[in-house]
């Protein structure tokens, strides 16, 4: 076999050298541009500062107000469609048509998140819109709202659409997650007689934490993805009430030409997601030893 | 009468199945409808069948150049594909079969990698594509797009190939086999399953791309079809039909795709997530 272990690094040479430059370099020169800044906006000539851009960070309400709703965006997802999927999936985990209707659920996440975001503006529509006339005709106008338009109800509102195209994702995941399981756990709850509930809050749930938690990681750094969706859907609007941070970094880039000050804010937004996701990650293995 | 029972029982649950699945197709078909309304109609009711079916928006963005974008598009999440393809072959081959040094350390790189999105790397991108003037070509977004990818085709393609038996890489090697025939022969082969879920993958994700064909491509006759929409729906804001037709041709080819290789798109989503 020690024949077989030669050349190992030739085959991995066009990844190495790939991702070192596309990928690794860029996280590094990231943090290097953190600490520069230029005279004015657009300008290329760069003077080192220090942490200034940091301390600027600090006391940044905007950025503080996106990085809250990121999270925010999280916590919903995890309440909607992981939840929502989880539920699915142990109610399809027994039966034949099981894929026939986990491919129907698929199809949104096949969907571009900028078509989501067109379909679902004409749907919130206040005057037009299919979930206001589905409202009055329920005789439930009183319901009625400018769902994109009101502060209170906007991130919702747009996190509904992320949910959309996300809960049959996790119905799928779940769903490989079940057949990992032993089916005779099941068999030998219910000849103790267990009902359906009961099995599911004290097998199919606890079988599944490991999958929940891969979940949990996709969907924190999937929350960073979600750019395209609130990029069309509400650009931030009402009064920043949607604003995400990749959002921030957009604008900072584009519009400010504020460059290194967007790096700044990527650097500590990619520390924030390493660090979670290897929390979550170190949590799991030390409870499954 | 257990049986009549157990169909009463089913209700319930086929009622929430279906909610959902309704739920799931009511924006794809308002998308598909409104494109072939006539104009004003999308305002009366968001779903329901035009009085008159008409195609006038689709001869337009025809005429209008549209399908350049939609080349565009088709180019882009093509070669994005391969390339990612061959390189996580290689890479995972080596993973997967081979004992060497660092290899652990490369692999936490790779995992490292899975977890870094676009925003992550945007800026310094941004400033080396523009430096190599790749601005507004679509090598400059298959690059990054490439990067984005290729970490998760390495991390699938190396689980699928420690699938492969161990026993029969070992009797290639006694026959003789080098790695060119190993790879080729035995791997390759047993694989191609794999390998075509990856790639469905990696188009699909290319395809739908958004935040670096915006960020890298201003020229309208560069941009994929993603990007293009936005600019049409900066120009014609309250043209649903036309939106709505530019959206139901971004998303045949994606949808066409699923149909004939639904369980292609499980596999790899599935496997990809939980060995995680």
């Amino acid at each position: 076999m020690t024949l077989l272990n030669k050349n190992a690094y030739f085959f991995l040479l066009p990844a190495i050298i790939y991702l070192a430059i596309w990928l690794f370099f860029p996280l590094l020169n990231n943090t290097y541009l953190s600490l520069l800044n230029a005279e004015t906006a657009r300008s290329r000539d760069y003077f080192f500062v220090g942490l200034d851009n940091y301390a600027e960070l600090m006391k940044d309400k905007i950025f503080w107000r996106a990085l809250l709703h990121n999270i925010i965006w999280v916590i919903l997802s995890i309440f909607f469609p992981l939840v929502i999927g989880l539920i699915l999936a142990a109610i399809l985990y027994n039966m034949r048509s099981r894929l026939f209707y986990a491919s129907i659920f698929f199809i949104p996440h096949t969907f571009a998140l900028i078509i989501t975001a067109i379909v679902w503006r004409w749907m919130y529509h206040p005057k037009y819109g299919l979930i206001n006339q589905t409202l009055d005709n329920l005789g439930l106008g009183f319901f009625k709202m400018h769902w994109l338009g009101n502060e209170n109800t906007a991130l919702v509102a747009v996190n509904m659409m992320g949910s959309w195209s996300y809960y049959g994702f996790c119905v799928l995941i779940f769903l490989a997650g079940l057949q990992n399981i032993d089916p005779t756990l099941n068999d030998a709850a219910k000849i103790d007689g267990a009902g359906p509930i009961q099995r599911f809050f004290k097998i199919t749930v606890p079988l599944l934490k490991n999958t929940f938690m891969f979940l949990v990681i996709w969907t924190i750094i999937g929350s960073m993805r979600f750019f395209d969706l609130i990029f069309v859907a509400t650009n931030g609007t009402p009064n920043l009430a949607t604003d995400i941070t990749g959002l921030y970094i957009y604008r900072l880039i584009m519009q400010q030409g504020r460059v290194t000050y967007a790096g700044t804010i990527s650097v500590i937004l990619t520390l924030f997601i390493l660090s979670m996701s290897f929390f979550v990650i170190k949590n799991l293995m030390k409870e499954n030893d | 009468m257990t049986s009549y029972k157990k169909y009463l029982n089913m209700i319930p649950i086929h009622l929430v199945l279906i909610f959902f699945a309704i739920f799931a197709l009511i924006p794809i078909w308002i998308i598909f409808i409104s494109s072939v309304k006539p104009h004003l109609e999308v305002y009366k009711n968001q779903i329901a069948l035009p009085e008159e079916f008409k195609f006038q928006f689709y001869q337009i963005l025809f005429k209008q150049g549209y399908y350049k974008n939609f080349l565009q598009s088709f180019y882009f999440a093509s070669l994005t594909t391969l390339i990612t393809v061959i390189i996580s072959t290689l890479a995972a081959y080596a993973f997967a079969i081979k004992i060497f040094f660092g290899k652990t350390f490369l692999f936490v790189l790779v995992l490292i990698g899975l977890m870094i999105s676009e925003i992550s790397i945007i800026v310094p991108v941004y400033i080396m594509i523009t430096d190599l003037n790749l601005q507004n070509t679509l090598l400059g977004i298959i690059i990054p797009q490439v990067a984005l990818g290729l970490s998760f085709g390495i991390f699938l393609l190396t689980t699928f190939f420690k699938e492969v038996p161990k026993e029969l890489i070992e009797a290639s090697v006694v026959d003789g086999c080098d790695d060119k025939k190993i790879l080729y022969n035995v791997i390759l082969p047993l694989s191609m399953p794999s390998i075509k879920a990856l790639a469905l993958i990696e188009f699909l994700w290319a395809w739908n791309s958004f935040f670096f064909p915006l960020v890298l491509i201003q020229d309208t006759q560069v941009m994929p079809m993603s990007v293009r929409i936005i600019d049409f729906m900066g120009r014609y804001l309250f043209n649903y039909g036309g939106i709505a037709t530019v959206c139901i041709l971004m998303f045949l080819p994606i949808f066409i795709l699923y149909l004939v290789s639904q369980s292609s798109f499980h596999r790899g989503i599935t496997l990809g997530g939980l060995k995680g």
